[in-house]
């Protein structure tokens, strides 16, 4: 198997198990109540609103032959680039038209800031940040697949069930194209990455099978109950 | 100083993956967190974890022992009276300890679990209320602790899974849960992985007959284990000492070992060479600490052991232990949100690469527990201030 489709059978796995859970279903079902769809959209504010911090880190550990794509994407991130569209700001976009005040809208902001502050002072398990680059590098490009194949499915649902207009929804639909060409560079990126940095196979497949442990999307867009209940790790709480 | 207010809360904290050994599977960290707010208004946390096929307590009966007869005392205590002395910390311990009833109950051996909970939740706020550590206490005698890796019972596949994982974390010892299936296939597997420099033990649960315990341990020592931890099960000390006898490995008491006299009565029987010392098991701090000081005079080598599923809590007691200890061979606990998808503490204090970690400086046990987190995972919530009846709330 070549380091390609190895990572992209990960990176597809876990899209698969996201697309089918209970949880995913739920928010294309328009059976949730209001506030499920605002948790949703407070986790996926969170967890995105951390892009640019991350992807300099990324582009700060990256092999020259990766450096210009990553370093597009965090300028492209922070609309810097020729299309000018910032993505946090269409995350704050979102996030007010789906009533998230200026209260709400700063919590999520310290929420971001708090989870990066949490990975800067969590232990590092890794020897090398050779090691912690490729994790974090395998994760974002792993996101970036799971968009280009459904965001534009999850923005149909808000607009659908929680009666969001497109012109607010942009991140998703913005995210369905851009994240195509991201998804096929990311897979290049991380094929750099390991070339580079002269990461053995035995290796690669110790870090993948360590940074997809859980499934990242239901963890980050529906928490840590909810992915626990998808594994049957634990009855859903009264 | 008094303690004015309690709060349990019994928690369902998710782990990342099942953590099966030979007697049970754990998907979920059942601990119960005990929060004591002092009349000068510091609070401390302390955390019990229950186990029926340990002290006999379960997390039902934990919680009624702690409402009905440790908060009773606990309310009634002036912890002024027991001033702070660096110089006899133990005796401060001791004096914290004794204001702890210890009950008694014909199902239960002893009530470790839930007067760890108190006594660590006292500790905690005493401290924090004099802005002192408990490594102040108990002086470190090294700055970092190694802690091993754990192998759950699984399949061949599985475990040798697991060992690569730890071995690209830099694990330098692991400790693998037998079963008396396939244990020489998921050694021998574990061991092709890992290499001859990594240390390895093993642990039965108490699921061998000392028949098989002796023949488990003959076929093993050829993949070089440091130690054989419970593989018979609780009993006649002698029936351990007949293991060791027989056995390559040297041996290791954990269920076997939970209060002060049975520490007397292995070491008399000279039943193994090593006890798994672990906080909740053995009653808190004071009660661990005097099992420790009897096994080191009795030439009896330590583990610091830990609670599956443990919080940043225990685990942050068992770093001072491990720290303080003049000897300690073995150190497990601290995987934090290696094991659990959420910790309690607002930094993170599991170890880290190669399984080291830091000793902790701050004041009390040295973490800052976070009240939204054991909110989100209480499945039930006792305020001993306005109620003494545990199912309230």
């Amino acid at each position: 198997m070549t380091i390609h489709s190895l990572i992209e059978s990960q990176y597809a796995a876990q899209a698969k198990f996201f697309e089918h859970s209970s949880s995913f279903q739920q928010l294309e079902s328009g059976k949730a109540p209001v506030e499920f769809y605002d948790q949703f959209i407070a986790n996926l504010c969170q967890t995105h609103l951390k892009s640019p911090q991350i992807l300099a880190f990324l582009y700060a550990v990256s092999p020259p032959e990766a450096a210009p794509q990553i370093r597009h994407n965090m300028l492209e991130e922070l609309g810097l680039d020729e299309a000018g569209i910032s993505h946090p700001g269409l995350l704050y976009q979102l996030a007010a038209a789906a009533g998230f005040d200026e209260t709400a809208q700063a919590e999520l902001t310290r929420a971001a800031q708090e989870q990066l502050r949490v990975m800067c002072t969590d232990p590092l398990m890794f020897g090398t940040i050779k090691e912690l680059g490729l994790s974090i590098l395998l994760e974002v490009t792993c996101f970036e697949w799971m968009l280009s194949r459904l965001s534009s499915r999850i923005g149909k649902a808000l607009e659908t069930h929680r009666q969001l207009s497109p012109n607010h929804l942009e991140w998703f639909y913005h995210h369905s194209e851009v994240d195509i060409r991201h998804a096929e560079e990311g897979l290049l990126s991380v094929a750099h990455y390991v070339d580079y940095y002269e990461i053995d196979p035995s290796e690669l497949e110790a870090i993948l099978d360590i940074t997809f442990r859980e499934n990242i999307f239901i963890k980050r867009y529906f928490g840590a109950i909810a992915l626990a209940t998808e594994t049957q790790m634990m009855e859903p709480m009264a | 100083m008094r303690i004015i207010e309690a709060t349990l809360f019994a928690l369902r904290i998710p782990f990342i993956e099942a953590f099966a050994h030979s007697i049970k599977s754990r998907t979920y960290s059942d601990s119960i967190v005990v929060r004591l707010k002092a009349s000068d208004g510091t609070v401390g946390y302390g955390e019990a974890v229950a186990r029926p096929y340990v002290t006999g307590e379960t997390v039902e009966s934990c919680l009624e022992f702690m409402a009905d007869t440790l908060w009773a005392a606990v309310r009634q205590a002036d912890y002024s009276t027991a001033p702070l002395d660096l110089e006899s910390s133990l005796d401060w311990l001791k004096a914290i300890a004794a204001t702890l009833p210890a009950g008694t109950s014909d199902t239960v051996v002893a009530w470790n679990a839930a007067r760890t909970g108190f006594e660590l939740a006292l500790v905690d706020c005493l401290l924090k209320s004099q802005q002192r550590s408990l490594g102040e206490l108990l002086p470190p005698q090294r700055s970092l602790i190694t802690y091993s890796g754990v192998i759950t019972s699984s399949t061949v596949e599985s475990a040798a899974k697991n060992a690569r994982r730890f071995k690209q974390l830099g694990i330098s010892q692991l400790k693998v849960k037998v079963t008396g299936e396939n244990d020489r296939d998921r050694i021998a597997a574990i061991r092709e992985v890992v290499g001859d420099d990594l240390s390895l033990r093993i642990d039965g649960n108490g699921v061998y007959s000392v028949q098989s315990a002796i023949a488990a341990c003959q076929t093993l020592a050829e993949f070089k284990i440091d130690s054989a931890e419970q593989m018979i099960s609780r009993g006649n000390p002698a029936d351990l000492a007949a293991v060791r006898s027989a056995s390559p490995i040297p041996q290791m008491a954990d269920e076997s070992l939970i209060t002060l006299e049975d520490a007397q009565a292995l070491i008399a029987a000279k039943a193994c060479q090593f006890f798994n010392l672990r906080i909740s098991k053995c009653g808190g701090l004071a009660h661990t600490i005097a099992i420790a000081q009897l096994a080191q005079a009795s030439g009896i080598r330590l583990q610091v052991g830990c609670q599956v599923g443990e919080t940043a809590i225990l685990s942050a007691a068992g770093r001072h232990l491990a720290a303080w200890l003049p000897e300690v061979v073995f150190a497990e606990g601290s995987y934090g949100t290696l094991l659990l998808s959420e910790d309690v503490s607002r930094t993170s204090i599991h170890f880290g690469h190669r399984g080291q970690a830091k000793v902790l400086t701050r004041p009390g046990l040295g973490v800052d527990v976070k009240d939204a987190v054991l909110e989100k995972y209480a499945h039930q919530t006792i305020n001993l201030a306005t109620a003494s009846v545990p199912g309230l709330g």
